[in-house]
């Protein structure tokens, strides 16, 4: 028993020396039971290849340029797509969130489009913008705006009232307080939003590139499905999952860290 | 003269609970002269906060009319600061960016608006804690910080809403100690609101006793200033007073 708490101290002092150790770790089980199975054949390999396939095909695809050429394709929509999300939610939720008369107008017509999920607009979609890089974006503002709105308003109503008369009493106008209190106020509750809004927008391009696509990852993944080619459409399961973790722990985190965290706001 | 001038005001809401109009505060009247200190104190649901609410601006007077040097209160202005019971501190900015926050609506440049924020952060022996965010501070510590924000920002009239109410006994004592000092040092003209007795004839210079929407009393306190706890806890006058003051609020 003792052993084991030294062990799992020494781990412990391991990751807070290098993290990446923390983030690898978890996944050796679940690779060796991967291998494992692939090892004794309990199915057949082209239906289920082994890491090392996996790998091997990943090498090569890079080698061929193809995998960067759609991861590229695949980040660059992603990023358009919650660009324009945010910039055009976030907005709107405070306008939603401060102002009864835009709440009673637009709250019915939010819950209406939320519900029309984005996958259900692609029909039209095509046909009025066709197979190209509106349609994407469409569908990822589409997906990525609601959960930021619906945060950002709750956000918004979340601030004390006496943070507005405090604001007030100091000689803030109404404008400025929406700088200087509100959005700053809300940012807890917005990157929230834009966390879940991100990821139901990773999964939506995915969708979109699926039944759309002439690229990215999703297509790749569809693609090989023709060719039976399992390898690959593993590989791109694997990249859809380190890609969000990469965007979650290297942008989403930090951003949380540096505002609600520093401010005590949210707690670690 | 910048005084405080409050006439025949009233509150009435409507109660959708009840379905009847509720009248918190009924004809009250009275008046704080630039420089002095004047309490308010009464029981929970005296209108004690309904009146401080109005003077700030924050909610709109039935009947009556508020003045200050003069001027009407129509809403919320920098010419009344307001300290909060809850701090309402900006959790977002510094203890310095919060004291100078008042400045920089005004537009004071920000050296001198942060030169003026350290002064007083100085005053309330607070220069130590201006890098940090508000929650990373004791409670006592925010207060301080809420007090000094809204006397940097040189108002008129400092309006304080049960500020020391949510802080423990012993700090609670330290902050009035303070508030007198900082308060003989800047002569700022103070409507204190509490519930608490002796911390209404501790800080004030005329204490209004306040019972389910009118006033009840005005008395003068004539206690020699600097005042500290361990000289008036076992002075006479001071008993007799706090006692008086005790009397008219429970029969009230």
């Amino acid at each position: 028993m003792t052993a084991l708490l030294h062990l799992w101290g020494g781990y412990v002092r391991l990751t807070a020396r290098w993290p990446v150790i923390a983030t690898l770790v978890p996944f050796m089980p679940v690779l060796a039971l991967w291998w494992f199975v692939t090892a004794i054949e309990v199915f057949p390999r082209v239906f289920l290849p082994g890491p090392a396939d996996v790998a091997r095909s990943f090498a090569a695809l890079m080698y061929k340029g193809i995998l960067p050429d759609y991861l590229q394709d695949s980040v660059v929509r992603l990023a358009v797509g919650a660009f324009w999300g945010t910039v055009l939610g976030i907005p709107l939720g405070l306008l939603i969130g401060l102002s009864q008369r835009a709440h009673t107008a637009l709250w019915p017509l939010l819950l209406f489009f939320q519900a029309i999920g984005d996958i259900a607009w692609l029909a039209i979609l095509v046909i009025w913008f066709g197979y190209g890089l509106v349609t994407m974006t469409f569908v990822i503002v589409y997906t990525v705006i609601f959960p930021v709105v619906l945060n950002t308003v709750l956000g918004v109503r979340s601030i004390p009232v006496n943070m507005h008369r405090a604001a007030l009493s100091l000689g803030a106008s109404r404008l400025r307080i929406v700088w200087e209190v509100v959005l700053p106020g809300a940012l807890p509750n917005i990157i929230t939003g834009l966390r879940n809004g991100l990821g139901y927008g990773w999964r939506a391009l995915i969708a979109a590139e699926i039944i759309v696509g002439t690229s990215g990852i999703g297509f790749m993944m569809f693609d090989a499905r023709r060719a039976g080619s399992v390898v690959e459409i593993l590989l791109g399961m694997i990249i859809l999952g380190i890609l969000w973790y990469i965007v979650d722990n290297w942008i989403l985190a930090p951003i949380e860290r540096a505002t609600g965290q520093r401010w005590g706001l949210v707690t670690r | 003269m910048k005084d405080l001038a409050i006439r025949n005001l009233s509150k009435t809401y409507f109660d959708p609970y009840a379905g009847t109009n509720v009248t918190a505060v009924h004809d009250v009247s009275f008046t704080v002269k630039q420089g002095e200190f004047v309490s308010v104190v009464g029981p929970s649901g005296c209108g004690k906060t309904t009146i401080l609410n109005m003077i700030a601006g924050f909610l709109p007077v039935s009947g009556g009319e508020i003045r200050v040097g003069g001027k009407t209160v129509t809403g919320p202005g920098p010419d009344r600061g307001v300290v909060f019971q809850s701090f309402a501190l900006f959790p977002w900015r510094t203890v310095l960016d919060n004291v100078a926050f008042g400045p920089k609506m005004r537009g004071v440049p920000k050296a001198e608006r942060e030169r003026i924020a350290r002064d007083y952060l100085a005053l309330a022996k607070l220069s130590e804690a201006e890098g940090r965010y508000p929650t990373e501070l004791s409670g006592g510590m925010q207060q301080r910080v809420g007090v000094v924000r809204a006397l940097a920002n040189e108002p008129d009239v400092l309006l304080m809403d049960e500020p020391f109410a949510s802080v423990d006994a012993q700090t609670r004592m330290t902050l009035q100690e303070e508030l007198t000092r900082i308060w003989q040092e800047k002569r700022s003209t103070v409507l204190f609101i509490t519930h608490d007795v002796a911390e209404a004839v501790f800080l004030a210079d005329r204490v209004i006793v306040l019972s389910k929407g009118r006033v009840l009393k005005e008395l003068d306190v004539t206690l020699p200033r600097p005042r500290v706890w361990d000289a008036l806890h076992e002075d006479a006058a001071f008993k007799a007073l706090t006692g008086q003051v005790l009397g008219l609020v429970r029969s009230a």
